[in-house]
């Protein structure tokens, strides 16, 4: 059975810093066989922002229809999750925001409805990544990205010890990130283990 | 002097706590004599921010929508508050959103130059944070204020006050919480009341 991968980028801007981030690991995992891997532009997807209706804690679904109605049975599906964001005004970009936010139906399907999110055998074994890049040099420019990025995984039963971060600061204009000097490589080191993770723990 | 306020709803939920919350801290502002005005970000039409940095060498957005005479009305307005609930431990994408495309004032001011404060206008352009959370917890603000901060930084404003309150599912809505709309009111009245009472400006001297 191969390892599912489904990967967000969520940057406005195509093939900038945090999108390149997104590709080194992509890559890295790539190399590994029996790897599918699927990347979704947030860009190119048209996602609403939640509604906060509140209807899902009763319908377990979203009232409303649009691109993640094909993304939430993937994000089921995958072994592992990875989101990237530019980090804008200190926080998370808009539309990174808004696919968090959707996320609100496996909220109200875990914690109200009690039900679970994956089937049982599947549970405890998926892994959450979130890549980010920022053009300022603070070292706490990430830090409000964080607690949503959590709720995001928690939802969807990726708990904390089971998430990783890989965030660079100052990198700004387009391509930067090419000429940081640790990026590249903690990318791709990320990207192996993540799936020498996953392959343990789902014993293949 | 007459002093505009400006309240800007950043729920999709119309006449929700955080709705509520603002309208009463505007009854307060508007008792006090202030001109008050409420836009809702649900009913307008704008994008994200693209982040293709264009305004970082112009100044200006490519994108032409509802954002842009939202923000000049907010660059000419006294006092702003910018209303959003907590979602996902952070404020709605409608209001990141807005936040996210004040990008080219950032550009005008720490880029190109050609935007400047002077510490006397922040003085008397005052900003507020008004939310409401459904969690308890005490820090499920956090990470809003960072964008909050960020957004009256580049438009001019001093970052002056939060009406905030948490626990509204435990509390059944802010209309039964024992404090928060009372305290939006009197914060209303308390903003309208510091900035007339400000010294008139040192040019118009």
């Amino acid at each position: 059975m191969p390892i599912k991968i489904l990967a967000f980028a969520g940057s406005p801007r195509r093939h900038g810093n945090s999108e390149t981030l997104l590709d080194w690991v992509l890559a890295a995992m790539r190399e590994e066989p029996a790897v599918i891997i699927e990347k979704i532009p947030l860009s190119e997807v048209d996602i609403h922002p939640c509604r906060g209706c509140n209807a899902c804690e009763k319908l377990n679904m979203c009232v409303q229809r649009d691109g993640m109605d094909a993304i939430n049975p993937k994000i089921i599906e995958a072994d592992g999750i990875v989101i990237s964001a530019p980090i804008f005004c200190m926080g998370i970009n808009a539309q990174t925001k808004a696919l968090i936010d959707r996320a609100q139906v496996f909220r109200s399907r875990k914690y109200v409805l009690k039900l679970p999110i994956v089937p049982p055998e599947r549970k405890g074994k998926r892994l959450g990544i979130f890549l980010s890049t920022a053009g300022q040099t603070w070292p706490h420019v990430f830090d409000a990205a964080r607690p949503s990025v959590r709720c995001f995984f928690h939802v969807i039963d990726i708990m904390d010890a089971d998430i990783s971060y890989l965030m660079i600061n100052g990198v700004d204009e387009k391509g930067a990130i090419l000429n940081h000097p640790a990026a590249k490589a903690d990318a791709e080191q990320l990207g192996h283990a993540t799936i020498t993770e996953l392959k343990k723990r789902l014993a293949l | 002097m007459t002093i505009n306020v400006l309240g800007i709803s950043g729920s999709p939920h119309r006449h929700g706590n955080t709705e509520t919350l603002l309208d009463s801290f505007l009854e307060g502002a508007a008792s006090a004599g202030a001109v008050v005005e409420k836009v809702v970000l649900k009913d307008l039409t704008y994008s994200s921010c693209k982040g293709c940095n264009t305004c970082h060498t112009t100044g200006e957005c490519i994108i032409r929508d509802d954002v842009i005479p939202l923000l000049q009305k907010i660059l000419e307005a006294d006092c702003v508050a910018l209303a959003s609930p907590i979602y996902s431990m952070g404020i709605t994408a409608e209001l990141k959103g807005l936040i996210d495309r004040a990008q080219y004032l950032w550009a005008r001011k720490f880029i190109i130059k050609n935007l400047y404060f002077s510490s006397d206008h922040i003085r008397r352009h005052k900003g507020l944070f008004i939310s409401t959370a459904g969690l308890s917890w005490d820090n499920v603000f956090d990470a809003a204020f960072p964008a909050i901060t960020a957004f009256f930084n580049g438009t001019g404003f001093e970052y002056y006050d939060n009406i905030i309150a948490n626990n509204m599912d435990a509390f059944g809505g802010v209309k039964k919480h024992p404090t928060a709309l009372k305290e939006a009111y009197d914060k209303g009245r308390k903003v309208v009341e510091v900035l007339e009472s400000l010294p008139l400006p040192k040019e118009r001297l």
